[in-house]
């Protein structure tokens, strides 16, 4: 497994970039070297020099700065979003495809109805009315999110409850939680989780819009799709601000996108994408 | 004068773990008029030598050795020509009637296509193979026309290719597995089809079977292929009667009224084949020879054998 | 459709109004500008009238619902003091003007490059197009439009930055919004593609003499585009998602702009119509692509 994985050159050197922004996003604020919002109103708007490697914002702040505090603020939401939307939907499509029957009616047309939204507009939604805030933004995604993996997690209940081991269990009088923890979860959890992972792209992705929207977090805390929409109002004269924080967002998408997919081609191999690199 | 003739042909397939030899050093020729069967487990690499000579093989397959045809080297043929040769001088019966049959596509489509080919007016060509579904033993051949793939049974498939194939009127049928996965009913309709097909057309046609009573039943002659090698060619009642090599003996051996004794043992790895026989270690005649030596063909009586028996 | 349809209803009204700082309140602020503290009692009382505040929610949502349905009546905008459906009637054709010319970009692109890719499989293009897509579907559509302001309009000065009613001003939007549905409507294309042409009817195909282009054309690309249909309803339900945030950058007049407006503005029920018309269009988009699919596979059409 772990060998088959090593061998993608373009999953290697995703997971070890992943790694580093996992390093970068716990240590950036515990070591605190610069504040990312730092004004310095002389030094604003400034293109990459060797003081600042990408340059400064129209408050002066410096770009890389802010740009790896981001990481943290990005990082942390998405992992809060798919830990919620993982465990309701893991939750919702067990119960729902193991226990068929009217559960299994109400439970589906309610997953149906959440994928019947547009997922970002629904955020939207929640958010404009719930307000900014870390916690409304993870509520908001997590709200969105969860409904794809309940319906993705029935499918595979559905067809492993059939098994031998999980009727032998029935048979000798296994309860119901012991079946789901003991069989159902730990055999198909693999699929839903590489479904999160290749979706921790959406939601980095949505976390972007909606910031970039001005709906999601205060001011203070920095984020990249807040910094390229205060960017784009000086795209003019100085373009690096727009420039940089898309491409962060877009680097760190592709790093789930890689790993996501090479995991599913690694656990389903009918369905290979093949190697990017 | 030889007809089709297939010597010393290989094929391998690339793969990650290594390259596979599909098939390893076959001849064999076939005569005009002739039913010839190449008999084989699953596996045995039967398959790929009715593929190789039509060129169908997927692009990871190398092959070497060479397939003539009349006076045609089909291997070195450029692709224009070798569409020529394709479904109107040879014509593959393929081996998975439902999935052969695009399923979008009625059936009157898919047929069109046979004229459209040969440069026959369309409405013409139906009008024939209206005819020949009739005479294939096919009830409402009209409606079929009409119908999508998926709205014919099993055996209807079947027989739909096989008038397909035989609007061409090609002077070689290559037939494919064409009993896999039929039940004993189904069976006995694909055996009046051959012998139908064998008897009124007068084709040539290449069985390619793991199906052992069938090719007795129609064959003229038999190839018998154990992991990628013939082991033994000969006239069908020789094979029955009296096989030569240990692979055929145990075949027939393994036949449910010859007393159902199994075979033991598995057919060696494709990518790392032994240097001795293929056959050595499940072979109950084998000398000290045998695991060392890879045996040549020889001629026998009526045939050839692959054997240091002979 | 017509139970999620009206599942959808009640959802987003009652979102809308179980949330603190309850919708007369927000009235208030709309109407009394500066004035709230001000504000009389009987005021209070006269405009609940008008909005229709009074009853209780559920009764409040049955009636939204009887005027939405029969009389076309989605209430007042608190902003803009018109009847909802008035403003919605104006920004829809922008909106589906921009949807479509995106959905058209994203499907020819996407569908003959992944062709394209497919044929060459494992040859430079194929790779150079595989890496592109990844980019395509990992760049924030937001920033692709930002990026091609940059480029387009404030360097090359080639169109406007933002505006609406020309074919200029289209090209931006449309193109930003269609790179994320492209990339991936390629991607499914040309696994879809390769699949295909694995399949054994394509290798009797091939045996019957056919040319390799008359079996792409007329065997593999119908089979072919089977998931490519299949995806394009979700795409499009993405690109509705999309266009929320693209016309917000081009200040481009459609629902989506008018959407985020209102929710910054409170405008509730401009806010939930929005929701609705989008849903609504979501699940059109849906119910034709059943159709299309339905057409294409006859096994489903008598299955």
């Amino acid at each position: 497994m772990t060998g088959k994985i090593f061998r993608r050159k373009d999953m290697t050197i995703s997971i070890l970039l992943l790694a580093l922004l996992v390093v970068v996003a716990i240590s950036y604020p515990l070591l605190a070297l610069s504040d990312p919002n730092a004004i310095d109103l002389t030094n604003k708007n400034l293109a990459p020099s060797a003081e600042h490697p990408l340059g400064t914002d129209y408050l002066g702040r410096d770009i890389l700065n802010r740009l790896a505090a981001g990481t943290t603020t990005s990082l942390s939401i998405a992992a809060g979003v798919s830990a919620i939307s993982l465990f309701v939907g893991v939750l919702i499509g067990c119960i729902s495809g193991y226990y068929g029957g009217i559960i299994d009616e109400t439970l589906s047309r309610i997953i149906d109805i959440f994928l019947s939204f547009p997922g970002i507009v629904f955020a939207l939604a929640i958010m404009g009315f719930l307000g900014g805030g870390v916690i409304n933004l993870i509520l908001a995604l997590s709200v969105v999110h969860w409904a794809k993996y309940a319906r993705l997690m029935r499918g595979q209940v559905l067809s492993i409850k059939e098994n031998e081991y999980v009727l032998s269990a029935k048979i000798i009088g296994a309860g119901d939680f012991h079946i789901m923890r003991k069989h159902l979860i730990p055999n198909s959890v693999a699929t839903v989780i590489i479904l999160a992972t290749i979706d921790i792209g959406h939601v980095l992705l949505s976390i972007a819009a909606l910031n970039f929207l001005g709906i999601g977090l205060p001011a203070d805390i920095p984020e990249w799709g807040a910094m390229l929409s205060a960017g784009k109002e000086f795209m003019r004269t100085s373009p690096y601000q727009t420039i940089f924080p898309g491409m962060a967002i877009t680097m760190v998408v592709i790093i789930f996108s890689i790993i996501g997919e090479g995991l599913r081609d690694i656990f389903d191999p009918n369905d290979t994408g093949g190697e990017y690199l | 004068m030889s007809y089709l003739n297939v010597s010393s042909l290989c094929v391998d397939f690339l793969t990650e773990n290594g390259s596979v030899k599909a098939v390893n050093d076959i001849s064999f020729e076939m005569k005009k008029g002739e039913t010839f069967g190449i008999i084989g487990e699953s596996g045995s690499g039967k398959s790929v030598i009715g593929q190789a000579i039509l060129r169908l093989l997927p692009s990871n397959a190398v092959v070497n050795g060479s397939i003539s045809f009349g006076a045609e080297d089909l291997l070195s043929l450029d692709n224009k020509n070798m569409r020529q040769i394709r479904g109107r001088e040879i014509s593959l019966i393929p081996q998975n009637p439902a999935g052969s049959l695009n399923p979008l596509l009625k059936n009157k489509i898919q047929v069109a296509e046979v004229f459209e080919v040969m440069g026959v007016n369309k409405k013409e060509g139906i009008k024939s193979v209206l005819g020949m579904l009739k005479n294939l033993l096919m009830k409402e051949p009209a409606r079929i026309l009409e119908n999508h793939p998926h709205e014919l049974s099993g055996g209807m498939k079947q027989r739909f290719l096989a008038a397909m194939c035989l609007s061409y009127k090609p002077s070689l049928l290559i037939a494919d597995e064409p009993t896999k996965g039929l039940d004993s009913f189904s069976k006995k309709g694909t055996l009046d089809l051959f012998r139908h097909m064998k008897g009124e057309h007068g084709n040539s046609i290449l069985v390619i079977t793991h199906d052992l009573d069938f090719a007795l039943e129609i064959c003229d002659r038999v190839a018998v292929m154990y992991a990628g090698q013939i082991v033994e060619v000969g006239p069908v009642t020789d094979i029955l009667q009296i096989p030569s090599h240990p692979y055929t003996k145990a075949l027939l051996n393994a036949l449910p009224r010859n007393g159902l004794i199994p075979l033991h043992g598995h057919t060696p790895s494709r990518i790392d084949l032994p240097d001795g026989c293929l056959f050595y270690t499940r072979c109950n005649l084998r000398s000290d020879k045998c695991g060392t030596e890879r045996p040549a063909t020889k001629s026998i009586k009526g045939g050839v054998v692959r054997c240091h028996l002979y | 459709m017509a139970i999620t349809l009206f599942a959808v209803f009640a959802l987003t009204f009652f979102l809308m109004n179980v949330v603190p700082g309850g919708t007369s309140e927000m009235i208030l602020k709309h109407t009394f500008i500066g004035l709230e503290e001000s504000a009389t009692q009987e005021q209070l009382a006269q405009f609940s009238e008008i909005y229709n505040l009074n009853d209780p929610l559920y009764i409040q949502f049955i009636d939204w619902l009887k005027g939405g349905i029969f009389e076309g009546d989605l209430g007042m905008s608190f902003v803009y003091h018109k009847p909802v459906l008035d403003l919605l009637l104006l920004r829809l054709p922008a909106t589906i003007i921009l949807a479509l010319s995106s959905m058209a970009i994203a499907v020819v692109g996407g569908v003959s490059l992944g062709i394209y890719a497919a044929l060459k499989e494992n040859k430079t293009a194929d790779h150079l197009l595989r890496f592109l897509t990844l980019f395509g579907v990992s760049m924030p559509g937001f920033w692709v439009g930002l990026i091609l302001i940059l480029i387009f309009s404030v360097y090359l000065k080639m169109v406007p930055v933002a505006g609406y009613g020309s074919l200029e001003n289209l090209i931006l939007p449309a193109f930003a919004l269609s790179i994320h549905s492209l990339a991936s409507i390629m991607r499914i294309t040309r696994t879809s593609m390769l699949e295909t042409l694995g399949q054994d009817y394509i290798k009797f195909a091939t045996s019957k003499g056919l040319s390799v282009n008359k079996i792409i054309s007329r065997h593999a690309l119908k089979n072919a585009m089977l998931p490519v249909v299949t995806v394009l309803g979700f795409q499009m339900g993405a690109m509705l998602g999309g266009s929320v945030i693209i016309e917000t950058v081009f200040a481009w007049p459609g629902i989506g702009s008018l959407l985020v407006n209102s929710i910054f503005a409170r405008d509730l029920y401009v806010v939930q119509a929005c929701i609705i018309v989008i849903v609504f269009l979501f699940l059109i988009v849906n119910f034709i692509v059943d159709l299309v699919y339905i057409y294409l596979d006859p096994r489903i059409r008598y299955g």
